[in-house]
């Protein structure tokens, strides 16, 4: 009742008719149409890293006996606004000796793929922006343009502290996206499309009645797979404990130190984005996606779908506040010689159950 | 309209791949002619879009910009001299090179000008990836496991080359 | 004027040719290995255009170009390990350095 996938495709029918009426061609209609989605997924990836940025300060707080930002608004909820308005007033240095073009491009390619890799993930029934064939691989491919970014970051921040840091984030980037890719590939297996809503929708249903078809149920695949899943997304969206590259005590914050104001908090937006992103797809592929007892019709898909979302993004925020900073030879021996065998492992025994199911 | 609008798409990407092939042969920084590459592998992506190649498009996206590329610019990151982008970047065959790329380059337009005009096709485009599935799997069977060994031979050939000169025994 | 094969057989020739002069007179051995890659990728256009006009129902032309673009990633990494060994060897990458062999 409350589903908004229905209404959302009827009120968009009607306005599109309502504009050909008037004498408007039907491609630009529907381009137009088009354009009013895109302008609702970008103002909703835009927020809601703001409201991430004050859960995890206050979760922080929560976890370390302390309240957090208190002071801006009631509990603090303006804080994140007064944070951004002061990143917007700061001076925008540029370093003398640094190439300037790399040093303004850099966070438009570190936080443009984000946008675009929202558009196959399924927030609900009908509220899909687009359903693509090859989601899965789409989001990883664009991602993958992020890294670049760093490294634009890291040149072109002019000093060699700066472009180590660089190198090595795109280094812990790069080696972490293949256990990431590989975990998920044992849910292509048993699914048999790469497509978000195709996947979300073969999770429907309950298994002898109690427990839901979800892929996190598996035994053992399921587990090993998120588990890879989720110890990956955190290494990708450099977070701790893997936040070597922008820790602020490492290298003096690696390649971001010399982005100041908007710069800097276009980067840190990329990041939440990233990390929104990533449980989105964890919900999606292995959590179901909107799958849940609806009591009737009362509770909408897309509630089921940010809840859990908001749930494994309360994982991410956690583990920063549990465990210490991985060193970065430790961080790339854990990703070779640990998440890359047992993902392989993974793909092997998904495909010794899919043979033992038939 | 339906007719032109991938006419004028193409015509946009043909030009940025152009001005962005011409930035990376001319650049005098090396760094700035690997991001303008990094671009135009996005718009050859977005090419195979518009041929309907929607796997391929993401694999190109996935190899090219995500693998390749990053490699090549951790190379000049760690190859380059602070001074190199006041050198000039072309050696003192560039006309004898000019003049061979217009010549190939001619002949080959003037060839698929003569032969392939007017090739049209109307289908609409359908999902690849369980096609090119069946394929690797069926009938290319066998360049699929051949590559897989090329990889590992330059995966070692690589590292071999990477190592230090008392780590070579 | 609708979309035909030509069109994109002479986008990938003129790119073809653009990595035929950057190889040729580049004095950066990075400068060359990166016309190789667009080269490659020209000749990635030509076959996934000619499978798309020719031969709309068939997916050859994509399995051939995903082996391209695997051996140029093979192909890639051996160059750049070599340019770094290089590198290390005589502190440059510019090719008039590189005459050992020269008589």
């Amino acid at each position: 009742m409350l589903e908004l996938g229905p209404l959302l495709s009827r009120a968009f029918q009607a306005l599109q008719s309502w504009v050909i009426l008037h004498g408007v061609p039907p491609l630009a209609a529907w381009i137009l149409a088009k354009a009013i989605q895109v302008g609702v997924l970008v103002l909703l990836v835009s927020l809601v890293p703001m409201v991430l940025v004050y859960a995890e300060r206050k979760v922080a707080g929560f976890m370390q006996a302390r309240l957090g930002p208190m002071n801006v608004g009631p509990y603090g909820i303006f804080q994140t606004l007064a944070d951004g308005v002061k990143l917007i007033f700061k001076e925008d240095i540029i370093p003398v000796g640094s190439d300037r073009l790399m040093h303004i491009m850099a966070p438009m390619v570190v936080v443009s793929p984000v946008f675009v890799c929202f558009a196959p993930v399924p927030f609900g029934k009908g509220l899909i922006p687009i359903d693509l064939d090859i989601s899965v691989l789409f989001i990883f491919a664009i991602s993958g343009i992020s890294t670049i970014g760093v490294l634009m970051a890291g040149w072109g921040s002019g000093n060699k502290f700066s472009m180590l840091g660089g190198l090595r984030g795109a280094a812990q980037l790069v080696s972490y996206e293949i256990p990431r890719v590989l975990s998920v590939v044992p849910v292509l297996m048993v699914y048999g499309t790469l497509s978000l809503k195709s996947i979300a929708m073969g999770q429907v249903g309950l298994w002898h009645g109690f427990l839901p078809k979800w892929f996190i149920f598996y035994p053992f695949i399921g587990q090993l797979a998120f588990v890879i899943f989720l110890i990956a997304s955190v290494a990708e969206t450099n977070r701790t404990p893997f936040d070597i590259p922008e820790a602020e005590s490492e290298l003096v914050a690696g390649f971001h130190t010399e982005f100041s104001g908007l710069k800097f908090a276009l980067l840190f937006l990329a990041e939440y984005a990233y990390v929104f992103l990533s449980s989105a797809m964890a919900v999606a592929l292995f959590f179901g996606g909107g799958d849940g007892f609806t009591l009737g019709g009362w509770i909408p898909s897309w509630f089921w779908f940010l809840g859990k979302t908001f749930a494994i993004v309360f994982l991410f925020l956690w583990f920063r506040w549990t465990f210490p900073r991985l060193r970065v030879d430790q961080l790339m021996q854990f990703c070779w010689k640990f998440l890359l065998p047992w993902s392989i492992v993974n793909v092997g025994l998904t495909g010794l159950m899919i043979l033992l199911r038939k | 309209m339906e007719r032109t609008l991938p006419t004028l798409i193409f015509a946009c990407m043909a030009i940025l791949l152009i001005g962005l092939s011409l930035i990376v042969v001319t650049a005098r920084s090396v760094f700035r002619g690997a991001v303008a590459l990094t671009a135009a592998l996005g718009v050859v992506a977005a090419l195979f879009a518009l041929l309907g190649a929607d796997f391929v498009a993401a694999s190109q996206l996935l190899i090219y910009v995500g693998g390749i590329m990053i490699i090549m610019l951790f190379v000049i990151m760690l190859s380059q001299r602070p001074l190199d982008h006041l050198d000039r970047q072309t050696n003192e065959q560039w006309v004898w090179g000019a003049f061979f790329a217009l010549a190939i380059s001619c002949a080959l337009i003037m060839q698929f000008r003569a032969v392939y005009r007017g090739v049209f096709v109307t289908t609409v485009a359908t999902p690849t990836t369980a096609s090119i599935g069946r394929l690797l799997l069926g009938d290319m069977v066998v360049p699929f496991e051949a590559v897989s060994l090329v990889l590992l031979a330059a995966l070692v050939g690589a590292v071999y080359f990477g190592l230090d000169g008392k780590d070579r025994t | 004027m609708t979309l035909s094969l030509h069109h994109f057989l002479m986008l990938s020739a003129i790119i073809f040719g653009i990595g035929v002069y950057g190889a040729l007179t580049r004095r950066n051995v990075l400068g060359i290995l990166m016309s190789i890659e667009l080269m490659f990728n020209a000749a990635t256009i030509n076959i996934v255009a000619f499978n798309h006009f020719l031969y709309p129902d068939k997916v050859w032309g994509q399995g051939v170009v995903i082996f391209v673009m695997t051996l140029a990633a093979a192909e890639a990494v051996v160059g750049l390990s070599l340019v770094l060994a290089i590198y290390r060897n005589i502190k440059s990458v510019y090719t008039e350095k590189l005459n050992l062999l020269h008589g």
